[in-house]
């Protein structure tokens, strides 16, 4: 029982307290029968005081005591757990309960947008396209089946792309006239749509995508509000995370393209000539550690000790 | 007409009592995949506003880390049409339609959510005028080359603080667009001077012809010239962060010199942009260096000097006010509060 009196004595209200709750270094709030709260003085002993504790074990935990320091610790290896493996996990999860008719959405809905923005019917041939459909058929037997939908080639004109070729996660592998007009030897075209192969059915692009999102998400619901400036550097910081991951996915998808062009009967390490042709062309890039890429140079020296380990 | 009295707004809060409240909040989000965020926010909005004092008098903060919850799920829920192509640009325009509504809501719930000496606050918005000062205006602002902006500046904050109200008190805002002005210009032309200055002395022009010439020719650039590329980054930082500064402290001290609250109660805040910008720029430096450790010291320390530097004016004593307005809720019933519904408190 708990009495409230004013300061003449009279009594305001009585009853067994609702709730008595103290977050460590604020007020300390009784709740009392008929919408009465009192505030104790700071430091008043109210441990002879019935009525429910709230949120007492949480406040427990977070007074200032040296056991803080093994939250801290804990912490510091929560944190690192989530980076090495919950986000794998998390990902993976994603990606599995991502239905086919979603993805093929996604990449039905890239090409239209790409097809308006900057890209244009394919001036190539009918006889070359239907020989580059026909490497595309040989190694499409070789590579592990797509995990959405089917592998199909399209053709485009895309000036402002230049030689290139890409993926998108349904299966669809686009390649530009530009990459077919520069290069016109079969084993760099297998290269290269092995190299694109590979990025489909390793699931890269949903990968990043789920893995900037969700690390995005964990960044800012963890790390709360730090303040200004420090809010962009965690964010900056977590970009630069994410474009080493992307670094290694283009690492993991030219291994895997070579092995899959090699398989088909290529030589699938002619996949060095594209890099060392861009090269050529557009000179070296800018530092590796800001791009999504891998250098070309390390590239090329990697596929080439592919070849000698083969 | 009783004197006016000056009341300091006190914050009573801790480096070494937020620290607990910090890291165990963060270990429980990390535990539990950023789940627990949602209370993990009530409990730091909670120890913020209990421990900002007037006259004796706390604040409080009462939604529940359930509501938070429920509202974040709605909103990612809310993000997938936005994934799917063609699909997105219906949710598009739906979402600038329902923005207005949003915002609206979002400023109510905070402020429901809030109380002073145990008297909620309250917020009454129109989609009308939330269209105005949040869409339609910022939009016409850009036509003008953001000239008018402190026009549009001036009218979220007459929208804002005007819709507010304390118990059945309401709010009020009015100024001349002067000070606005005053904030706007003193940031823009910090930001202009500090660009031109620091782009000549690192000699900017001859440094993009230097890089024009490198990506011409396929030549490898000099390295002197990439560190000078990157004290044009310096250079940008320089300029645009103490903008931002200067612009909330003139902007903070105009806007609360101009507020008043129904029953003679005005405000008064005397922050300065250079001591804002130590504040930030020497909190972010020892953050980094203790790996983080320190960040519940620079919020405490931040919100210290924001207190330090507020204060209440009240004709006759603030005991009064808030005995009047509590007496007043009382009279209506809780269903004033309560008569909205659902909130989604949306964190805007």
């Amino acid at each position: 029982m708990a009495r409230l009196q004013d300061h003449d004595g009279n009594l305001l209200t009585d009853g067994v307290p609702l709730g008595i709750e103290q977050i460590p270094g604020g007020p300390l709030l009784v709740e009392l029968p008929g919408d009465w709260q009192f505030e104790a003085a700071p430091g008043s002993d109210v441990s002879t005081l019935p009525g429910p504790r709230k949120g007492r074990r949480l406040s427990r935990a977070e007074a200032w005591h040296p056991r803080l320091a093994l939250v801290v610790g804990l912490c510091l290896f929560a944190a690192f757990a989530i980076w090495r493996w919950g986000l794998s996990v998390l990902v993976a999860v994603a990606m599995w309960v991502t239905p086919e008719s979603v993805v093929k959405v996604i990449d039905a809905g890239n090409m239209a947008v790409i097809d308006r923005t900057f890209a244009d019917d394919s001036r190539t041939s009918a006889a070359r396209q239907k020989e580059v459909q026909a490497i595309f058929a040989r190694l499409r037997e070789q590579a592990p089946p797509a995990p959405w939908g089917e592998y199909r080639l399209l053709f485009r004109d895309m000036p402002a792309i230049g030689p290139n070729a890409f993926a998108m996660p349904g299966g669809t592998v686009v390649v530009t006239d530009q990459l077919l007009e520069r290069f016109d030897d079969p084993d760099v075209i297998a290269g290269v749509l092995g190299h694109e192969l590979a990025h489909v059915s390793e699931r890269h692009v949903l990968a990043q995508l789920y893995r900037a999102g969700t690390s995005y998400l964990l960044v800012t619901l963890i790390a709360g509000d730090p303040g200004p400036l420090l809010q962009d550097m965690l964010r900056e910081g977590n970009l630069l995370l994410s474009l080493s991951y992307s670094r290694h996915h283009e690492a993991e998808a030219d291994r895997l393209g070579v092995a899959t062009a090699t398989a088909a009967g290529y030589d699938g390490v002619a996949l060095a000539r594209f890099f060392e042709a861009l090269e050529e062309d557009f000179g070296a890039d800018g530092p590796s550690w800001l791009s999504t890429h891998p250098a070309h140079g390390d590239r090329i020296e990697r596929i080439r000790d592919m070849a000698g380990s083969q | 007409m009783q004197p006016s009295q000056t009341h300091q707004v006190q914050f009573t809060g801790n480096a070494k009592t937020f620290f607990g409240i910090w890291i165990v909040n963060i270990l429980l989000s990390i535990v539990t995949l950023g789940v627990y965020s949602a209370w993990a926010k009530v409990r730091t909005k909670r120890y913020f506003a209990q421990n900002t004092v007037i006259d004796g008098r706390h604040f409080d903060y009462h939604a529940t880390g359930g509501q938070i919850f429920a509202a974040r799920v709605i909103m990612v829920l809310a993000l997938i049409p936005f994934m799917i192509p063609f699909v997105n640009l219906v949710a598009i325009i739906v979402l600038l339609f329902a923005f207005p509504w949003l915002l609206n809501r979002s400023i109510a719930f905070n402020a429901r959510m809030t109380s002073f000496s145990r008297v909620r606050f309250g917020f009454e918005g129109s989609y009308g005028r939330s269209f105005l000062v949040f869409m339609l205006f910022p939009l016409l602002s850009v036509f003008t080359l953001y000239l008018a902006y402190p026009f549009v500046a001036r009218a979220v904050h007459r929208y804002t603080i005007g819709g507010h109200r304390y118990g059945t008190a309401r709010f009020a805002f009015d100024s001349g667009v002067g000070p606005f002005y005053k904030a706007f210009l003193l940031a823009v032309g910090w930001a202009v001077l500090a660009l031109v200055v620091g782009f000549v002395a690192i000699g900017g022009m001859q440094l993009f012809e230097e890089m024009a010439y490198a990506s011409a020719t396929g030549v490898n650039p000099d390295p002197a010239i990439m560190v000078r590329f990157g004290l044009l980054y310096v250079v940008f930082f320089a300029a645009i962060l103490p903008a931002a500064f200067i612009y909330q402290a003139f902007l903070r001290n105009a806007v609360y010199e101009n507020t008043t609250l129904e029953g003679g109660v005005r405000f008064r805040s005397t922050v300065t942009p250079v001591q804002l910008i130590w504040i930030a720029i020497s909190s972010a430096v020892v953050a980094v260096l203790t790996l983080g450790l320190m960040l519940p010291w620079a919020r405490v320390r931040l919100a210290r000097y924001l207190a330090q530097n507020t204060q209440v004016l009240a004709t006759g004593s603030l005991d009064e006010f808030v005995g009047t307005e509590a007496a007043k809720v009382t009279a209506l019933g809780d269903a004033y509060t309560d008569i909205e519904g659902i909130d989604l408190g949306v964190a805007i």
